[in-house]
């Protein structure tokens, strides 16, 4: 009966704004249950061949001075990744030596507030934000909470990400190494 | 074995013993020793701070570890540079609560007390009603560490105003060092330092950067996937996985001919020599290395300096590595080390070379780098393990090529070619134990001038 009422007082475009808006958290959650059960090789197809990944250096800084705040793409940065590299990654971890994350970490990917800011109808602009909790061994917690920007480009075989941007909310970054994915 | 009471020359010197290479696991957990470092080490040696190109405005500002101080590092009026303690000589807030920026003057946003950027006092909110205008303010500025000096932009300071110059701190091992990253061309930082926190002692990063036996072991994933070279060679020496299969090591390519430089106070090289270097690299990476032979960086090195390829480190915490960037270490206590790496370029290079060289950088190392990721996994076990009451009594071990390091003197520098070994490692205890005992300047130097064997 619910959805009787919703087709017959939502005009469509709003009907469709919604359904982009759950085909977008769909394929966030996802992403996040391949990050979280550790499937890195079919989380890094989701990726164009073009795909830049990229998380700039946060730095404390004077309130008037907050264009600073961030490094830019060309500066030195925490990620500042293509394709090939977010592979490499990916095919290091698979060697079963890559001694941070063997024993491997628990991850939680959390990914929340998904709001689509731009549809150029090929591709997707979206700001998400996370939280990505992370034990190791035996009592190490680190926890990072910051936004994402990306990309998603349509294709025949749904949204891939042509473009990530993470920024955390730390400057002096509280944990050991950044051995996990965003 | 006696026992002897903490603190006393005699205890430390039973810590670091050089003709077993054997030190005792308490220098890397024991607070008492901590509080010594924070003294006697970090409290007199020149640090590095930052280089003059993050600066490059007047009222630009840096905050630079030194010890436990904080230090602002300011672009003057006059475009020198002064290093101001950041806390405020009224009731001791600092004056500033950013990493970076530009400001014109330095206000406590306690009571209002401003300070110009040279650290003058130069603003007390109710100066005539509430001092009676009795305060006199020229007693009163941001205090300025004891000496300030830059080497090719790279700038420093010491807490110690009976330092002597900061060249002669250097020395030819250290302003070799340094002129390895210098005379690469015309060196700008580029923006963003990072910075990251291991829960480990300080000394476990600053021994590793001359450590050329853990890549093969520590970094075997990255070079599974080519981030780092490998050579068909293999001695495993029986190593096994934890399901018993031969780990399949491959060494790096150099590791028969590598080269050390001990040098005074402590500074050391450690790593592949040139020569093997080049044998290494593809033929389009040979520029990394090569253009230490053009006649500017070739006068500067001088014939000795222009051979070394490896890991040069200056006492006591700032490696500088082969690709334009300096890690510092910054002890925060015992067993917490920030690692912050300042990265340059060379404005002289094409854009694509820069930006290739950016990539390397930021691949390579910091805290998602392919290699140190592994590296802060081996610092803060090693650290977590010396707090054990019995694991702590295990010594660590500082063997390798033990007493068959021939130190040639050439060129002012005191050299060692071997393949791999830890000869820059135990100089290193060497001289830190001297520098933890409170020794003077002179007696500090000559205690760290290299013999003929180590």
């Amino acid at each position: 009966m619910a959805t009787a009422h919703l087709e017959t007082t939502l005009a469509p475009e709003k009907i469709a704004a919604m359904y982009l808006q759950y085909e977008v958290e769909q394929f966030y959650t996802h992403e996040a249950a391949l990050l979280d059960h550790q499937r890195f090789e079919e989380w890094v197809d989701l990726f164009t061949d073009d795909t830049t990944y990229f998380m700039p250096i946060r730095r404390t800084v004077p309130r008037r001075n907050l264009s600073r705040e961030f490094t830019q793409p060309g500066e030195m940065a925490f990620f500042d990744d293509d394709k090939a590299t977010l592979v490499g990654r990916v095919q290091k971890l698979g060697t079963g030596t890559a001694w941070a994350e063997d024993p491997p970490s628990r991850t939680r990917h959390l990914v929340t507030n998904v709001r689509i800011v731009e549809d150029l109808g090929t591709q997707l602009t979206v700001e998400t934000c996370f939280h990505l909790y992370r034990t190791r061994l035996k009592s190490e917690i680190d926890e990072w909470i910051g936004r994402r920007e990306d990309v998603l480009r349509r294709t025949e075989e749904g949204f891939r990400i042509a473009r990530r941007d993470i920024y955390l909310d730390q400057t002096v970054l509280l944990s050991q190494n950044l051995s996990n994915f965003f | 074995m006696t026992i002897e009471a903490p603190g006393t020359t005699a205890y430390l010197e039973s810590l670091v013993d050089v003709a077993t290479g054997e030190l005792d696991r308490r220098i890397f957990s024991d607070e008492e020793i901590f509080d010594l470092e924070m003294k006697h080490i970090f409290g007199r040696a020149w640090l590095f701070l930052c280089h003059e190109t993050q600066i490059p405005k007047k009222g630009d500002f840096f905050e630079a570890p030194m010890g436990k101080d904080n230090v602002l590092v300011v672009r003057q009026r006059d475009r020198s540079i002064k290093a101001l303690l950041n806390t405020c000589t009224h009731r001791g807030n600092a004056v500033c609560r950013a990493e970076e920026g530009n400001v014109r003057n330095f206000m406590c946003t306690y009571h209002g007390w401003t300070f110009g950027l040279d650290g003058e006092l130069v603003g007390v909110p109710g100066m005539s009603d509430f001092y009676r205008d009795e305060l006199d303010r020229s007693k009163h500025p941001l205090r300025k560490v004891a000496q300030l000096d830059t080497y090719k932009g790279f700038v420093f300071a010491t807490m110690d105003p009976q330092a002597p110059p900061l060249q002669e701190f250097l020395g030819r091992t250290g302003r070799i060092a340094i002129d390895l990253l210098a005379e690469r061309g015309d060196i700008e930082a580029r923006p963003g330092v990072q910075k990251f926190t291991l829960n480990c002692n300080w000394k476990f990063t600053a021994d590793n950067a001359f450590d050329y036996y853990h890549p093969q072991i520590t970094h075997i994933s990255a070079q599974a996937v080519g981030m780092i070279p490998s050579a068909d060679v293999n001695d495993t020496g029986g190593a096994k996985t934890d399901e018993g299969k031969a780990l399949g090591v491959q060494r790096l390519p150099t590791d028969l001919d590598t080269l050390v430089a001990l040098g005074e106070y402590g500074h050391a090289i450690s790593g592949p020599s040139l020569d093997s270097m080049l044998r290494t690299l593809p033929p389009e990476m040979h520029e990394l290395v090569t253009w230490r032979r053009n006649p500017g960086p070739l006068a500067a090195l001088g014939p000795v300096g222009s051979r070394f390829a490896g890991h040069p480190h200056l006492f006591p915490t700032a490696w500088f590595t082969m690709d334009a960037q300096i890690s510092l270490r910054v002890p925060r206590s015992a067993g917490v080390t920030e690692v912050w790496w300042f990265s340059f370029k060379d404005r002289n290079e094409s854009p694509e070379e820069q930006k290739a060289q950016l990539g390397r950088q930021i691949h390579s190392f910091g805290p998602a780098g392919f290699l140190e990721q592994e590296d802060g996994e081996n610092w803060s076990q090693s650290t977590a393990q010396t707090r054990g009451g019995a694991s702590r009594d295990i010594p660590q071990l500082l063997k390798m090529g033990l007493g068959r390091g021939k130190i040639i003197h050439e060129d002012g520098v005191a050299r060692i070619e071997a393949p791999v070994n830890e000869h820059a490692q135990l100089w290193t205890y060497l001289s830190w134990l001297q520098w933890v005992k409170g020794t003077d300047w002179d007696e500090l130097r000559s205690a760290t001038t290299p013999g003929d064997y180590i």
